[in-house]
C-alpha cells in the first residue's frame, strides 16, 4: 500500500484526482492539504510515501514547500500549464501530471513509482525508529535559486560549510542550502557521513582514496576529485570506526 | 545621377538658366543704346548663365556630400549662407575666366580686378539666393512628407502589433484550470457543469472575435468579465468573493475589447491567488464629469518588481491612448496597504 497525500488549493482539483485514484487500490489517500503550510505539517506527521503536489499555490509554491520538508517523499507534480517551472525538473526525470489528467499518464507515473520501490527493497519497512535521523535512502529536495533537484542522500559526497550555509556536492553540481554543518551532522547517519574537519562532512561511501596527511592527519579524496583533510583528533575516530 | 529628384534638377537648373538668358537678352534688347542685340550680349548673357550653372552645381555637390539638408534649420543656416558667398565667388571668377578667353565684357576691362568681382557677386548674389532658398525649401519638404510617412507607416505597425499581442493574451493556465474543474463538476454538479461550459465556450470566442475589433461595448465586456469570474469562482470557491457596482448608462460605452478581461485576470492572478484566506476582487462602472471610469479593485499587495508585468501595464495605456487619444488614462495602486485598485479613464465622446 502506498500512503499518499494530495496538495492542491483547488477542492475540486483534489477531488478530481481521488477520483482517478479509486482506480488503483494500491494507493490510499491519506490526507489532503490546501496549501504550502498544511501540506508541510501534513508531510511531517504523516510521513507519506508519496504526495501529488500542485506548483502554484497561494503563500508558497510547491517547490518552495519542498525546499522546507526535511526529508522529501516521492512527489508528482500536478500543474496545468508551466512549462518554466517544469524545465528545472529535466535533470531529474522526475515524473508530473498536467491537468486535466489523462488516467493513462497517471497509470504510466504510478507504475514509474512501482519500480523504483521495488529496486530499494528497504523503503517503508525502514521507517524508522528514530524518524529524526535520515536515511542514506532518503531523498532531499535541493532548491538552489531556480534550479532544482532531488538528490539521495547516498549520492552526497560531501557537505561543505559556507557562511550559514552548506555546499552539496553531488554529480557535477554544487549547490547551497540554507542549513549550517551541524545541524546536518545531528540529522545525517554517522555510519555514512562523517564529519572529517570543521568545515566538511563527508560521505564514507564515496571516497575513492585515503592518504596519510603531515601531522599525523589524513587526506581523502573523493570519488569527485575533492580532497578533504581529516583533522588530527577526527582521525583516530576514523580510523576506529574503518577498522570496524 | 539616376537617382530621385535629379530629373527635376535638371530641368530647374537648365530652365531657369535659360531663362536667365532670355531676360539678359530681352533686357540688353530694351536698354541698349543701339535697340538691337549684339553677339556681344549673347555671349555675356550665356557666359553669365553657364558659370551661374556650373558654380550652383558645385555648390549643390557639396550640399549632398556634406548632407547639409539633413542639418537642423540652426545648424545649417551659417553654412548655407558661407556656401551662397563661396558659390557667388566662384560664379563670378568663372565668369571673369570666360570672359576674358572669349573676349567679352572688354568695357570693364579698366576696373580694378575688385571693382569687377564685387558688382558681379552683387548680381550672382541676386540669383544664387533665391537658388538655395527654392534647393532648400524643396528638399526640407520633401524630408519632411518622407519622415511623415514613414512615422505613419511605423506607428501603424506598431499599433497593429500592440493590439495583436494584447488581444491575444488569454492564460492558458486559467483555461486548463477551468476544464480540470469542469471535469471534477460533472459528477458533483452536473448543471453547473453545464453552464461553465457555456461561459468557457463565450470567453474563448470572444478573445477570437476580439482580433478583429477595434472596440466593444462595455456591456458585451462584462459579461466576459462575468462568466470569467463565474469559472474562476469554481475554481477557488470561498476564497474568491466578487462584487459589481455598474451604473447601467455605462454599459453603451465603447471599450477595447479583453481589457478589462485582462485586468480582472491580472487581480487574480497576482492578487486572489497568492492569498491563502482568499479575497475579493470589485468592479465598479460609472460617468465622472466627461470620463467612463473604470475601477477593478483586488485584494492584495502591488508587488515592487513590476517589471514582469510592466509590458502588460504600459501596453494598456498605450491602446487606450491610440484608441481614445492622450486624455485617456490608465494607473494602478495601492490603497489601504491590502487592496489594489486599477483604473481606466475613457474620455467620453459627448457628440454621440
Amino acid at each position: 500500500m502506498i500512503r499518499a497525500v494530495i496538495i492542491d488549493d483547488e477542492r475540486l482539483a483534489r477531488n478530481e484526482l481521488k477520483k482517478l485514484l479509486l482506480d488503483f487500490p494500491e494507493i490510499e489517500v491519506i490526507a489532503e492539504a490546501a496549501n504550502a503550510a498544511e501540506g508541510i505539517e501534513k508531510v511531517d506527521s504523516l510521513n507519506p510515501d508519496l504526495i501529488f503536489l500542485d506548483i502554484q499555490m497561494p503563500g508558497k509554491t510547491g517547490f518552495d514547500m519542498l525546499a522546507e520538508l526535511e526529508r522529501a517523499p516521492n512527489v508528482i507534480f500536478t500543474t496545468a500549464y508551466d512549462e518554466y517551472a517544469l524545465k528545472a525538473f529535466e535533470v531529474n526525470a522526475l515524473d508530473y501530471l498536467l491537468k486535466p489528467v489523462e488516467p493513462k499518464r497517471l497509470a504510466d507515473a504510478l507504475q514509474k513509482l512501482q519500480v523504483e520501490e521495488d529496486k530499494d527493497p528497504i523503503s517503508d519497512h525502514t521507517i524508522s525508529v528514530n524518524r529524526s535521523i535520515l536515511n542514506e535512502h532518503d531523498q532531499v529536495f535541493v532548491k538552489d535559486g531556480e534550479r532544482c533537484w532531488f538528490v539521495k542522500l547516498s549520492d552526497i559526497r560531501l557537505f561543505e560549510s559556507v557562511g550559514n550555509y552548506a555546499k552539496v556536492y553531488f554529480g557535477p553540481n554544487k549547490p547551497l542550502i540554507l542549513k549550517s554543518l551541524n545541524a546536518l551532522e545531528e540529522r545525517l547517519d554517522e555510519k555514512v557521513f562523517f564529519r572529517a574537519n570543521r568545515k566538511h562532512i563527508v560521505n564514507l561511501r564515496l571516497i575513492e582514496k585515503i592518504e596519510p596527511y603531515f601531522n599525523g592527519g589524513l587526506l581523502l579524496e573523493m570519488k569527485g576529485g575533492e580532497k578533504i583533510e581529516v583533522s588530527r583528533r577526527q582521525t583516530v575516530k576514523f580510523k576506529e570506526m574503518m577498522s570496524l | 545621377m539616376p537617382k530621385s529628384g535629379s530629373k527635376y534638377y535638371w530641368w530647374c537648373q537648365i530652365g531657369g538658366w535659360a531663362f536667365l538668358v532670355l531676360i539678359l537678352i530681352y533686357a540688353a534688347l530694351t536698354t541698349s543704346v543701339e535697340q538691337r542685340v549684339t553677339e556681344q550680349h549673347i555671349y555675356n548673357a550665356l557666359i553669365v548663365a553657364v558659370s551661374g550653372l556650373i558654380s550652383t552645381h558645385i555648390f549643390r555637390e557639396v550640399i549632398r556630400r556634406r548632407g547639409w539638408i539633413q542639418l537642423p534649420v540652426d545648424k545649417a543656416l551659417p553654412k548655407f549662407l558661407v556656401g551662397i558667398l563661396l558659390t557667388c565667388v566662384a560664379g563670378s571668377l568663372l565668369r571673369m575666366v570666360f570672359g576674358s578667353v572669349i573676349g567679352v565684357g572688354a568695357s570693364l576691362k579698366t576696373a580694378t580686378f575688385t571693382g569687377r568681382l564685387v558688382p558681379m557677386m552683387a548680381e550672382y548674389g541676386l540669383m544664387i539666393f533665391p537658388w538655395t532658398l527654392i534647393y532648400y525649401v524643396y528638399h526640407y519638404i520633401d524630408k519632411y512628407s518622407k519622415q511623415q510617412l514613414d512615422t505613419l507607416k511605423l506607428e501603424a505597425l506598431v499599433k497593429e502589433l500592440e493590439l495583436k499581442t494584447i488581444k491575444a493574451h488569454i492564460n492558458p493556465h486559467f483555461i486548463f484550470n477551468a476544464l480540470n474543474s469542469i471535469r471534477a463538476l460533472i459528477d458533483e454538479n452536473p448543471v453547473r457543469a453545464r453552464t461553465a461550459v457555456t461561459e468557457l465556450s463565450n470567453i474563448l470566442r470572444s478573445s477570437m472575435q476580439a482580433e478583429k475589433l477595434e472596440t466593444v461595448t462595455f456591456e458585451k465586456e462584462l459579461n466576459i468579465v462575468k462568466d470569467y469570474l463565474a469559472l474562476e469562482h469554481i475554481r477557488f470557491e470561498d476564497r474568491l468573493q466578487v462584487e459589481y457596482e455598474i451604473d447601467e448608462d455605462t454599459l453603451d460605452q465603447p471599450v477595447p475589447p479583453m481589457m478589462l478581461q485582462t485586468l480582472v485576470e491580472n487581480a487574480i492572478k497576482h492578487g486572489i491567488s497568492r492569498q491563502v484566506d482568499g479575497g475579493k476582487v470589485k468592479i465598479i462602472s460609472d460617468f465622472k464629469e466627461n470620463y467612463h471610469e473604470l475601477v477593478i479593485l483586488n485584494t492584495g499587495v502591488l508587488n515592487g518588481n513590476r517589471n514582469k508585468d510592466g509590458f502588460g501595464l504600459a501596453s494598456t495605456q498605450n491602446r487606450l491612448q491610440i484608441l481614445f487619444g492622450q486624455k485617456a488614462n490608465f494607473n494602478i495602486r495601492e490603497v489601504n496597504g491590502n487592496t489594489v485598485e486599477a483604473r481606466v479613464l475613457i474620455p467620453v465622446d459627448l457628440t454621440k
